[in-house]
């Protein structure tokens, strides 16, 4: 999949809608809704604070204001908001967790040992900032 | 720094069929395979393979390829669907419609220059009203 294949169109899940099953494609995502399954994009996901996801999700950037349970890698960067709550195992290039955000479980960095021109974080759990 | 639009989503390719936050909108690149339920309006402009069951409007738009079992309120449809089709109120296709399979509806419009090949079972208002026989309430 493209790193940089992205549209800018942006698909929505509204908050009425569930899907359950599996996600991907080469546009953006925006969940108000429930997903329950597995995300694959080239864009980003946003997850709004009526948003539950349960995936397995690989997008470019992930934003969450909702709930996200799953594995999750975020080739860019991974973005808790203080409404947002992660719970799993989470692998991206960073990281941003507000204040007030709930990050529980696993966090990896992603291409932390050769492939990173400038130096990154060590692996581990990262804290707010 | 703003990678993401944070209000709205982007409307490109799409400012013809979106509305409201409450329309679900599923773009030409997305590819969805499983199961759709809920409420409100979808509009499906990519692939979906698996069954739909919504309390609402789905609209099939031009390039969409849907398989499987359809289930909404009322169906619009201008791109491909293959599999059953079941409407509480109506389903209408459009002059770019392509159907392969059953359509169940107790109304129906096809403008000229639809393709559809298959079965119409047409109950009347009345019987689509009876709930033993409502498939799209939950």
């Amino acid at each position: 999949m493209a790193k940089d294949a992205s549209s800018g169109t942006t698909s929505l899940v509204s908050r009425p809608v569930v899907v359950e099953g599996e996600i991907s494609g080469e546009e953006n995502l925006h969940v108000d809704g429930r997903v329950k399954g597995i995300i694959r994009l080239a864009g980003d996901l946003f997850v709004g604070t009526s948003g539950v996801v349960e995936a397995e999700i690989d997008a470019r950037s992930i934003v969450i204001q909702g709930a996200v349970t799953g594995k999750v890698l975020a080739r860019r960067q991974l973005e808790v908001q203080p409404s947002g709550r992660f719970n799993g195992e989470a692998t991206a290039a960073s990281y941003e967790i507000r204040q007030g955000a709930v990050f529980e479980g696993i966090s990896r960095m992603l291409g932390s040992a050769a492939q990173n021109a400038k130096p990154s974080a060590p692996a581990g759990p990262v804290l707010e900032k | 720094m703003g990678f993401f639009a944070k209000d709205k989503p982007e409307t490109a390719a799409s400012d013809a069929v979106r509305s409201d936050s409450d329309t679900a909108f599923f773009g030409a690149k997305l590819s969805i395979k499983g199961k759709v339920t809920g409420s409100g309006n979808l509009i499906v402009m990519g692939k979906l393979e698996g069954e739909v069951d919504l309390a609402g409007e789905l609209v099939v738009a031009a390039p969409a390829v849907l398989n499987g079992e359809i289930r909404a309120v009322t169906l619009a449809v201008s791109g491909n669907v293959t599999g059953t089709l079941t409407a509480g109120e109506k389903i209408h296709l459009e002059k770019s419609a392509v159907v392969v399979g059953r359509m169940n509806t107790p109304r129906l419009s096809v403008v000229e220059g639809a393709t559809f090949n298959g079965e119409i079972a047409m109950k009347k208002p009345a019987d689509s009203a009876d709930p033993s026989k409502r498939t799209d309430k939950k």
